[in-house]
């Protein structure tokens, strides 16, 4: 079972403060190695504030992140998304005036190496890596199942697609984990459906950890095979689904805060 | 906030970069054809149709409109690309200027060092050749880049604006003072700088009066400008700029390395200004401090915001048309409509009003400049129809919450 | 563990950052008592000097902070704004009212100028935000900020129109004359400066902490959704926080134009430029901080330019430029203001 696995990435003890407003308070997480795992909580639990320490966003009151071994706490974002930890986002954050494959190779940025001097003369090398990348590019989108709009602007693709590009994105960072922020949202229950099975293939085919966080508690409870629940900063309870589904303390933060709990 | 639902129309068809390669073409045609009109077909014209050439399109005006588009183009990658707001750019073409004035003239007549230089040898002076200077002077702007980067474009879009004015402000004032830094002459004060060397181009000496020759080397820079500016649109960097222009925060979280990009586009756009500089001091043979004012930042800015941030092509036919009307075309007309109606309006002084007027409108009208890369304007009307009845949308506004 | 690294790097800095202040502190404070030593009367004098030009700048800087406490834009075109206030304040009293001389009737057109100043300015203020940055709310910042500069231009070409491009000599009403204090004389239009700019900020201050309107401007500032759900009219808000801060520019312009005399369509431009940097240097947003930072910055113009042991005039505007960058890459929330915790 994946969750057998060493942890790929390990918070502890992590506590955010805003002044004075206790956004997180004193949470220990980790993501076992190919595993995919789910943070769930009423509004406001704290869980994209925890999200945004794990990618480097918010530096923590207290506590360290560690990522393959390595502390990553207080570490500027993009050189842990080098390192590879992907995520998208809540409200989604694509480069709207490029391209669906321009979007998915900017996310290449650090993989490539071309300089100033490289990109101006176009030596052989230059092209070539420009080449491998576009196709590297293109077959992501083909994977996500959106091949077709490679040259389309992202600001005119569809809801639907411009979800999948913004995974596409992430998988150009070639993560060791990649964190969803609610990435269901505004989908019907048919896609919610397609979109458990594109989780289980990313994790397959890509061989990563995957972190959602997420409301849907239909999709929670059919692609996560543990969960984390956060009430006001703090974690409450962690899981398998059924566990969950069950424990009392999760119910009552749910229904104290009137939130829809969907079977 | 969600973004709006589109439905693709399967009809229309994505116009490629061919687009690039049409321009480039019209653009060497055009220079050239300009080339042969000046050199051959004017100077046997009928003088009428010489004086009408002189009053409006004369050589000189175009070779120092070129210069502004070496300029303009140079801050097309700041704030067009990167998305940079950057009001002291004169603070580069002043460095520029310099850069010819200490190393392309009698300046520094305590030395004598020649090298690659026409001047003759027995000139004070430190002579170098045009085309060393100019590579001195994108050095020196690179390095003035970078330094002035490195403190200050981590600051967010409004207090980088200020800052850039600052020292828009700072660098000339010193080189207005430059006289007397505890007793080392750096510029010669307000007196200035000149004669500059003449250019050296296959043993002919360019003085300032020859135009034509001139207008090949300026003409020259320009496409260099324009070259590099599309080779890096088309690779990472681009990318990463157009990327931290779109969405600086989503940038970082795909792992471009945000202070390294930017300073990046202002060292390249540096070093544009720089080599603006070096041309326009032997465009006018010297370098005069008090020329390098506030607004010359902001005329720059006009011209990149008319042609349509960060569009090569419409930033070159923005800066031309700029040029020539502030130049050529407001004094012109302002003649022509004067002696027309018997009327006496200093039409120079309305440059400001021009100016204002233009940014202002373009900002609320047309932000996608006069010329837009045709998909751009695709992607930016497109949506308007649809979009007219509800609140303006913009793609990435900075109140957006994760 | 690895996590400490982290928090000692941030003490590390913050150590560093304290020494760098203290000495620049230091180091000012040496400056000033050498000064002083050298050159009392002249000390005094010019320290009067700074400080009436920093009233000035506090009253325009007042402008710049409120707005952008409220919308997050520098209104680039604010210095202008006061320069046209001069403008006006000269037309009006000189050409107007025909006042030429201090006279018990020029007391009279003075207070009724001030009132009109501030009603011109304010006016014109709202209709720049109503007509060209309103649009703009929500656009990239770019596009407001080129907005607003482009609306500095427009406002210098009246200026242009109006007084020609050259400077232009007006007579004051203000009684001329020092009163003599140990030999160090203060100017009487310096002590009438302060004695209309006090009760102007007395009443800026009730206006903002008292009144229903006040209230409405520091929410719509700390957050604008919240304040439009809680019933805040915010366009209004906003109009209303532009005609503040125009009144006050107008009221600096009327200042300064008997005070100094001269009105100049590039006057605004400097000054703006001074006043904005007051500005941050007290806290963009924050008041009283940009009441403190004029202060400041007024004496350590005044200071450079008029003491012996300074660069002089000529340097004047690299002395506050060079403060001005220095304060935002190290200190952009200022002295007093309190710093954004940006949330994400």
């Amino acid at each position: 079972m994946a969750l057998d696995s060493a942890p790929v990435l390990e918070a502890k003890n992590i506590s955010v403060e805003f002044g004075g407003l206790k956004a997180v308070e004193d949470v220990s997480f980790d993501i076992p190695d190919r595993s995919v795992v789910s943070l769930i909580g009423p509004n406001g639990a704290g869980k994209t504030t925890f999200f945004n320490v794990l990618t480097g966003l918010y530096k923590p009151t207290s506590g360290f992140v560690i990522y393959n071994d390595e502390d990553i706490t207080g570490v500027v974002p993009h050189k842990i998304a080098e390192k590879g930890l992907a995520r998208t986002f809540q409200n989604i954050r694509l480069f709207g005036l490029m391209t669906a494959e321009e979007n998915v190779m900017v996310a290449m940025h650090s993989h490539l190496k071309a300089g100033i001097i490289g990109t101006i003369i176009g030596t052989r090398q230059q092209r070539r890596e420009e080449r491998e990348a576009r196709e590297e590019a293109r077959a992501l989108l083909t994977f996500v199942g959106i091949g077709k709009t490679a040259t389309e602007f992202a600001r005119n693709l569809s809801y639907g697609d411009q979800r999948r590009l913004e995974v596409a994105r992430a998988l150009a960072l070639r993560p060791k984990v990649l964190l969803l922020d609610e990435p269901t949202a505004g989908m019907n229950p048919q896609e919610s459906a397609v979109f458990v099975d594109f989780v289980h293939k990313v994790r397959d085919e890509k061989n990563l950890a995957v972190l959602l966080i997420e409301h849907d508690m239909s999709v929670v409870m059919k692609v996560s095979e543990r969960i984390t629940v956060l009430d006001r900063g703090m974690k409450i309870a962690e899981g398998s689904p059924a566990e969950i589904k069950s424990n009392p303390r999760v119910i009552e933060a749910y229904l104290g805060k009137s939130a829809e709990v969907n079977n | 906030m969600a973004i709006l639902t589109r439905k693709k129309s399967a009809s229309k068809k994505r116009k490629a970069p061919a687009s690039q390669r049409t321009w480039s073409i019209g653009f060497l045609t055009l220079a050239v054809a300009i080339y042969i009109f000046y050199t051959y077909i004017v100077p046997h014209s009928p003088q009428g149709f010489q004086d009408q050439i002189q009053t409006w399109f004369p050589p000189s005006a175009l070779n120092e409109a070129l210069v502004w588009v070496i300029a303009a183009l140079g801050l097309n990658i700041v704030v067009g690309y990167a998305g940079l707001l950057d009001l002291g750019f004169v603070a580069f073409w002043a460095i520029g200027g310099y850069t010819a004035g200490w190393f392309m003239s009698g300046f520094f007549y305590q030395l004598n060092i020649h090298f690659g230089s026409e001047s003759p040898k027995h000139f004070p002076g430190i002579h170098f050749s045009f085309w060393i200077v100019l590579l001195l002077g994108a050095l020196i702007c690179a390095f003035f880049g970078i330094l002035i980067g490195a403190p200050t474009l981590r600051l967010k879009s409004d207090y980088l604006a200020i800052v850039t004015l600052g020292f828009g402000e700072i660098i000339p004032q010193v080189f207005v003072n430059g006289e007397n830094i505890h007793g080392f002459n750096l510029s010669n004060g307000t007196k200035g700088i000149s004669p500059v060397d003449n250019i050296g181009l296959f043993g002919k000496r360019l003085g300032p009066f020859d135009l034509n020759y001139k207008y090949m080397i300026f003409v020259f820079m320009a496409a260099l400008m324009v070259f590099i500016s599309l080779r890096l649109r088309s690779g990472r960097l681009g990318r990463a700029w157009l990327a931290i222009r779109e969405d600086e925060l989503a940038a970082s979280m795909m792992g471009v390395p945000l202070m390294k990009t930017k300073l990046s586009a202002y060292a390249v756009g540096a070093i544009s200004g720089g080599l603006a500089g070096v041309a326009y001091a032997t465009h006018v043979n010297g370098i005069f401090a008090e020329r390098f004012q506030f607004s010359i930042s902001i005329i720059l800015l006009a011209m990149v915001v008319l042609g349509g941030m960060g569009n090569v092509w419409g930033v070159m036919v923005g800066a031309l048309l700029i040029a020539w009307v502030n130049s050529t075309g407001l004094p012109a007309v302002g003649n022509e409509i004067n002696s027309t109606f018997n009327t006496n309006i200093n039409f120079p002084s309305y440059t400001f009003l021009i100016f204002g007027g233009l940014l202002i409108l373009m900002m609320l009208f047309r932000r996608e400049g006069i010329l837009p890369e045709s998909r751009l304007k695709m992607v930016l009307h497109e949506t308007d129809d649809e979009i007219r009845n509800e609140e303006p949308h913009e793609f990435i506004s900075e109140e957006e919450a994760l | 563990m690895a996590g400490v690294t982290y928090k000692t790097r941030q003490l590390r800095r913050r150590y560093i950052e304290r020494a760098f202040a203290t000495i620049a502190v230091a180091g000012a404070a040496l400056w000033l008592i050498a000064n002083l030593i050298k050159s009392p009367t002249q000390f005094f004098e010019v320290t009067f000097t700074g400080l009436s030009n920093g009233i000035l700048y506090a009253l325009i800087a007042l402008g710049y902070t409120l707005v952008y406490g409220i919308i997050e834009l520098i209104n680039f075109a604010h210095g202008d704004l006061f320069m046209l206030g001069g403008l006006f304040s000269a037309h009006f009293i000189t050409l107007w009212f025909g006042q030429k001389v201090p006279s018990a009737v020029g007391w009279g057109v003075l207070a009724l100028c001030l009132i009109a100043v501030m009603v011109f300015c304010a006016t014109i203020n709202v209709a720049i935000e109503r007509f060209a940055y309103r649009r703009l709310r929500r656009a990239p910042k770019l596009a407001p900020l080129i907005t607003a500069v482009g609306m500095s231009f427009i406002l210098q070409f009246v200026g242009l129109r109006w007084n020609g491009s050259g400077q232009k000599i007006w007579p004051s009403l203000l009684p001329s004359g020092n009163l003599s204090i140990f030999g160090v004389r203060l100017p009487y239009t310096t002590i009438i400066s302060f004695a209309i700019t006090i009760p102007v900020l007395l009443v800026l201050t009730y206006i903002v902490t008292r009144t229903k309107q006040g209230k409405a401007m520091r929410a719509t500032a700390q957050d604008q959704d919240a304040s439009r759900l809680m019933g805040i009219n915010v366009d209004r808000t906003i109009s209303f926080t532009f005609g503040l801060g125009g009144a006050l520019a107008g009221a600096a312009g009327l200042l300064f134009e008997q005070t100094r005399g001269l009105t100049s369509y590039n006057l605004g431009f400097q000054l703006g430029l001074i006043a904005f940097t007051a500005a941050v240097m007290g806290g963009i947003g924050n008041l009283q901080g940009a009441v403190l930072g004029a202060i400041i910055i007024g004496l350590i113009q005044g200071l450079n330019d008029g003491l012996p042991i300074g660069l002089g005039q000529q340097w004047s505007n690299t002395v506050v430029f060079s403060i001005l960058i220095l304060l935002m890459v190290f200190k952009p929330t200022g002295l007093l203001g309190k710093p954004t915790t940006e949330k994400v």
